[in-house]
């Protein structure tokens, strides 16, 4: 590579820069070269490594732009000391801790009799409603699983009958398709509870038991 | 080289190479004067010599040299004040540094 060739695969590879910006890089670089003198082009070029390289500084450069103007030497002092005070405010925060425990335990104390029951409670409505709707699904599962096989025996009855008795074989023909094509809808009704439902329930009910937890601070 | 050089110190080597030229100098010439103290890449010095003519610290012009126009970078008054901080920290701090090694060895002598 040349520096012909050098210089038009960084121009290339900077398309997406603003043009102020592109003409700038190019023209560093055409200066460069130039006052390197042809003698140094291929020691330049190996030195500089490849276009895309050469256009990746630049534009880390260009990104950085913003950050660096703020992390002058002042404000990297600046914070250094925002840290320390982070620091204190975190000791004292520590300090304050287990004041802030025992006033609680204090409170658990008083209000043992009434949060055991309530939390008895609590823990029974739970178990309640996860057992009811354990028993919705096994009764939707079961549903689903029956009612298409009754379906498919009314309407093998409906076959056999159809020619001895007309009108008893298209009635229990009728009533076997409907039951299978309800069962199939219990089924999927079943499949989406399961896919969609069923998370959405574990999720609140872990954050339920979290909530409590998390305020205590034993779980972030 | 062992150590490293982070960005406020090769901003100071920058500004310092800089500024020994009253009238400016050109970029391979900054980057072969910076290259003399600290081992750097070639394409290191765009972004530096970019960031700190965004921050006002350099000032560039063209002039004629050799049939073509050279850019030239120059030193601020706003450079020159952040290049006295730099230098100023920098005696602090390698002041510092070298206090703690001699006095390592003249502990160890003991």
């Amino acid at each position: 590579m040349n520096r012909t060739e050098f210089m038009n695969e960084l121009q290339r590879l900077l398309w997406d820069i603003p043009e102020s910006e592109r003409r700038e890089a190019l023209q560093y670089y055409n200066d460069y070269f130039d006052d390197a003198g042809p003698e140094n082009e291929a020691k330049v070029i190996k030195e500089l490594g490849s276009p895309e390289q050469v256009a990746k500084t630049i534009r880390e450069g260009m990104f950085e732009n913003g950050e660096y103007t703020e992390r002058g030497y002042e404000d990297e002092r600046f914070l250094d000391r925002q840290e320390v005070l982070d620091e204190r405010t975190g000791h004292r925060q520590t300090t304050g801790n287990p004041w802030k425990l025992l006033s609680i335990l204090l409170l658990c104390l008083i209000l043992f009799p009434v949060i055991v029951p309530l939390c008895i409670v609590l823990v029974c409505i739970l178990v309640a409603v996860i057992v009811g709707c354990i028993g919705i699904g096994i009764a939707a599962i079961v549903t689903a699983a029956v009612l298409p096989v009754i379906g498919i025996i009314l309407v093998g009855i409906a076959f056999y009958n159809l020619l001895a008795a007309p009108a008893v074989g298209i009635t229990l023909g009728g009533i076997g398709f409907l039951l299978l094509s309800v069962g199939i809808l219990t089924f999927l009704l079943a499949v989406w509870a399961c896919k969609t439902l069923a998370p959405l329930c574990l999720r609140a009910v872990i954050a339920v038991i979290r909530y409590p937890l998390r305020k205590a601070g034993v779980v972030r | 080289m062992v150590f490293n050089t982070g960005a406020a110190l090769l901003d100071a080597i920058v500004l310092a190479v800089v500024s020994m030229d009253a009238e400016g100098t050109y970029g391979y010439k900054i980057t072969q004067d910076v290259r003399q103290v600290i081992e750097i890449s070639e394409s290191t010095l765009y972004p530096v010599l970019r960031r700190l003519l965004k921050d006002g610290c350099l000032e560039v012009y063209d002039m004629e040299f050799g049939g073509r126009n050279r850019r030239y970078y120059k030193i601020t008054d706003a450079g020159t004040a952040q290049l006295n901080l730099y230098i100023s920290e920098w005696q602090i701090y390698s002041a510092k540094i070298s206090n703690i090694f001699t006095g390592r060895r003249k502990h160890e002598q003991n």
